[in-house]
């Protein structure tokens, strides 16, 4: 069986100050056109980082972004590139975990490119935790209400039941910072909020958050004022269908979690059984003598297949459900945006209403029933592009994750096939063609 | 195999029918009778088949021809019976006698049983056995009259002689400890084979769970829909697959089972030598004995206590002439005792050299047969990795026009 969790090395106390310059470093001199760093790089799957040398034997320090020259090469995103000039990109990577007297936590690296006039310089590298990423979304969901703000992974984790400092837990919540980064970014109008450049850039995030006067957009700050008293009369057609989707859509998908999780459990109860199974073969070879090798290859034949099924129940866990279980999230904060848009079109029509009653010969519709208007349409307006851009993701995103699945599966299958195919010429074999 | 039985005549064991009849004790009794068709094997084709014979028969008279023929050949390794009652059951199959798919598979056993009798050298030559293939009405009586049930050795004799004999073969010792071992490993075998086949079962049939979902889902999907059907279309062939697989490897459980019980067989013959053996050693005992009592009757000398010593010193000597008459008298029994001693010695020479020719025998068909199930075994993995690979193929397939 594969060892436990893994605990990080541990990088020691270290203020964010202390982390160099991406521009100040020499790397990008000592790294030559010669060597481009791959990929894997970017999306690092154990903490410890590859050796990477120059052809003269010099080692590369790796701890820092490549210079701008390999950009293209080393970053892979999403297919769905549509042509697009991007122009800011975004990585979260090399998970730290910082031992402090008060606690323990993990940074990860945050590094941006970019080549927008709203940011100083054209590369960043921070360190941020869960922390920061919360307060980010958090800003986010107060300055730009009227927009889908992807999910975070979940913030609480029960202690001792799952190690949050463990190799695979980091990892995967790694990659669900990393998606939530990207998503912001590629939005049209969240990737240029205001929030998100600080987030992105600032060597100490802490003094800002602090500040907490960030400039609201316009829209933030009047639709932070809308209380709650109103209550919608009806939602207009295409929002109830929005709402209905969304119902369905969570309840579909916690349905397919709970199958997910459901057949993970199973598989591994079948692989306590194999456990055993494998080596009775085994036992009884050593009975033999001319059953004695075609008995041994069964055994280790049955011992491949249990590693084979170890790595598929692994997979599944850290790479199909924490996505799944994103979308429900996603899911929840989308109805949630649905029912802030109610509220904004609730206020308007009941102002509507209270100046109808008023029957005052007021010439022009008094300037906040207009302002509240306006909400109603630029809500509307945002949300629809939103969830346009949001089906044609979602679409994407299970496509992918679906198709990984089928993967993990025929690549489990494959490698069983091939133990058992390898063994069948050993089971053949006739005594005295040895 | 020149002249077994096998080559001339096909045997099968075609159908099973369900049955009701009263038994022994008068009450009735619901049972399945097997029917054994038999043809002789044409060795030309002339375009026209012999005959087939059949016959009806229950499990208990096949019972009594094995009993038979472990009682009348106890240096062969006879065939084993299917089991009697369905055991290493995994959740899904019935262990009842009456389920349908047991008495298939018993079909297929007792079949097994009177080819493999009907290929021994030895015993397809029984007319006892080829009797049971041809002979309705009247078979029982016919067995019984052989009279084998007075030949056959106590369970009680049989366990006193394990215990107690001194010399046997060391070949026999070491292949009944090997039998025991056999019988062992092939249980656990079994017994972990059928909560592996429980748990596989349950990982399959909850795949069929996201046929359901993914059908549901497709119908709030605009363009993602066709795609999330079709693939759930899959996940119930997968979920429905494993039916089949699992039934093919019960022939293979059933192949093993086999084995398992012809450990018990073999234990027999062990246990035979070693009953012959003691046997001897006991005559041979016997023999010194009353030698030791002849010459102290001739000598005088006491060389033992006895009894009898003890007496006559009390109570006085014998005569000469009822000392010359038990002289006489052991010196019988002391030439008797030395023929017999000659017959059994060579008896049980007979017996080692017999039995370990079919013992080599059935090494090698067990070799054999356990490699070609092996392989059937990995076959069926093979095909089952193979499916499975097609019918994710498949889904993926599906997912990819999403």
């Amino acid at each position: 069986a594969a060892g436990g969790p893994k605990p990080l090395p541990s990088s020691g106390p270290k203020s964010l100050r202390e982390m160099p310059h991406p521009l100040a470093t020499t790397s990008s001199e000592e790294m030559g056109p010669a060597l481009t760093p791959s990929p894997d790089l970017l999306l690092p799957r154990s903490i410890a980082d590859k050796d990477l040398s120059l052809p003269n034997g010099t080692p590369v320090d790796t701890s820092s972004p490549a210079s701008s020259s390999s950009l293209l090469n080393r970053l892979q995103l999403d297919d769905d590139f549509d042509g697009e000039t991007r122009d800011l990109f975004v990585t979260v990577d090399d998970p730290k975990k910082h031992v402090c007297t008060m606690e323990t936590y993990i940074t990860y690296r945050v590094t941006t490119k970019t080549t927008r006039a709203e940011f100083d310089l054209p590369e960043y590298s921070v360190r941020r935790r869960y922390q920061d990423f919360d307060w980010l979304r958090n800003k986010l969901e107060e300055s730009q209400p009227t927009h889908l703000i992807p999910p975070l992974p979940e913030k609480f984790v029960v202690k001792g039941v799952v190690d949050r400092f463990s190799e695979e837990f980091v990892e995967t919540r790694r990659k669900a910072l990393d998606k939530f980064l990207k998503r912001i970014t590629d939005h049209p109008v969240l990737s240029f909020n205001e929030h998100f450049n600080v987030f992105l850039t600032a060597k100490d995030l802490n003094a800002y958050k602090k500040q907490g006067m960030a400039l609201l957009s316009k829209m933030g700050e009047s639709v932070k004022y809308v209380t709650g008293g109103y209550k919608l009369r009806s939602r207009p057609l295409e929002f109830a269908a929005i709402g209905e989707y969304l119902d369905t859509f969570s309840l579909k998908l916690g349905t397919i979690d709970r199958i997910a999780q459901r057949i993970i459990k199973e598989q591994l109860e079948y692989l306590v059984e194999l456990r055993e199974y494998g080596p009775v073969y085994s036992t009884w070879g050593g009975l033999e003598v001319e059953l004695s090798e075609p008995l041994e290859g069964v055994s280790a034949c049955i011992g491949n297949c249990c590693t084979a099924l170890e790595e598929l129940s692994e997979e599944m866990t850290e790479d199909f459900l924490p996505v799944l279980r994103e979308y429900i999230l996603y899911s929840e904060s989308m109805k949630n945006v649905l029912k802030k848009r109610d509220q904004v079109q609730a206020e308007y029509e009941a102002k509507l209403e209270a100046v109808a009653l008023k029957k005052e010969d007021r010439p022009k519709v008094p300037t906040d029933v207009e302002k509240c208007q306006d909400r109603v349409e630029c809500f509307n307006a945002d949300l629809k592009a939103d969830m346009e851009r949001w089906q044609n993701n979602k679409r994407q995103d299970f496509r992918q994750l679906l198709m990984g699945m089928a993967d993990k599966n025929i690549q489990y299958y494959e490698k069983c096939l091939t133990a058992w195919e390898s063994i069948i010429p050993l089971l053949q074999d006739k005594p005295e063609t040895k | 195999m020149e002249d077994c039985l096998a080559k001339k005549m096909e045997i099968t064991v075609s159908e099973a029918e369900k049955r009701t009849g009263r038994n022994a004790m008068n009450m009735q009794e619901t049972y399945t009778a097997y029917l054994i068709e038999t043809r002789a094997v044409e060795t030309q084709s002339e375009g026209q088949c012999a005959p087939v014979d059949s016959l009806w028969r229950r499990y208990s008279e096949f019972e009594l021809l094995r009993s038979y023929l472990s009682v009348t050949y106890p240096h062969i390794v006879v065939p084993p019976l299917p089991e009697k009652r369905a055991d290493f059951v995994w959740h899904k199959l019935s262990a009842d006698n009456m389920d349908p798919d047991f008495v298939e598979r018993r079909r297929i056993g007792l079949e097994n049983f009177l080819l493999r009798v009907a290929s021994h050298p030895v015993l397809c030559q029984d007319k006892i056995f080829y009797s049971f293939l041809t002979q309705e009405a009247g078979w029982k009586e016919v067995v019984n009259e052989t009279g084998f049930q007075l030949k056959a050795d106590s369970r009680l004799k049989a366990l006193n002689a394990t215990f107690r004999v001194k010399n046997p073969d060391k070949r026999f010792t070491e292949l009944k400890h090997y039998s025991d071992e056999l019988q062992s490993v092939i249980s656990h075998l079994l017994r972990v084979r059928a909560r592996v086949a429980d748990r596989l079962y349950g990982v399959y049939k909850v795949h069929g769970n996201y046929g359901r979902v993914f059908s549901e889902w497709s119908a709030i999907e605009k363009e993602m829909g066709d795609g999330l059907q079709s693939a759930g279309h899959h996940m119930d062939v997968y979920a429905a697959s494993i039916d089949d697989i699992l039934e093919e490897e019960e022939h293979y459980a059933d192949q093993l089972k086999e084995y398992l019980f012809y450990a018990e067989a073999l234990r027999a013959v062990c246990r035979k030598h070693e009953l012959m053996q003691y046997d001897l050693e006991m005559a041979a005992q016997d023999l010194t004995t009353k030698k030791q009592q002849c010459e102290e009757l001739a000598t005088g000398t006491v060389r033992t206590f006895s009894l009898k010593g003890m007496t006559s010193k009390l109570f006085g000597q014998e005569t000469p002439e009822q000392r010359e008459a038990k002289i006489k008298v052991l010196e019988e029994q002391i030439q008797e005792g030395e023929e017999q001693l000659k017959s059994k010695n060579l008896e049980g020479r007979d017996f080692v050299k017999s039995a370990w020719a079919d013992i080599e025998r059935f090494k090698e068909q067990k070799n054999h047969d356990l490699k070609e199930a092996l392989i059937s075994y990995a076959v069926m993995q093979i095909s089952m990795c193979k499916k499975g690979i097609q019918v994710w193929t498949n889904a993926k397939e599906c997912f990819s026009k999403m």
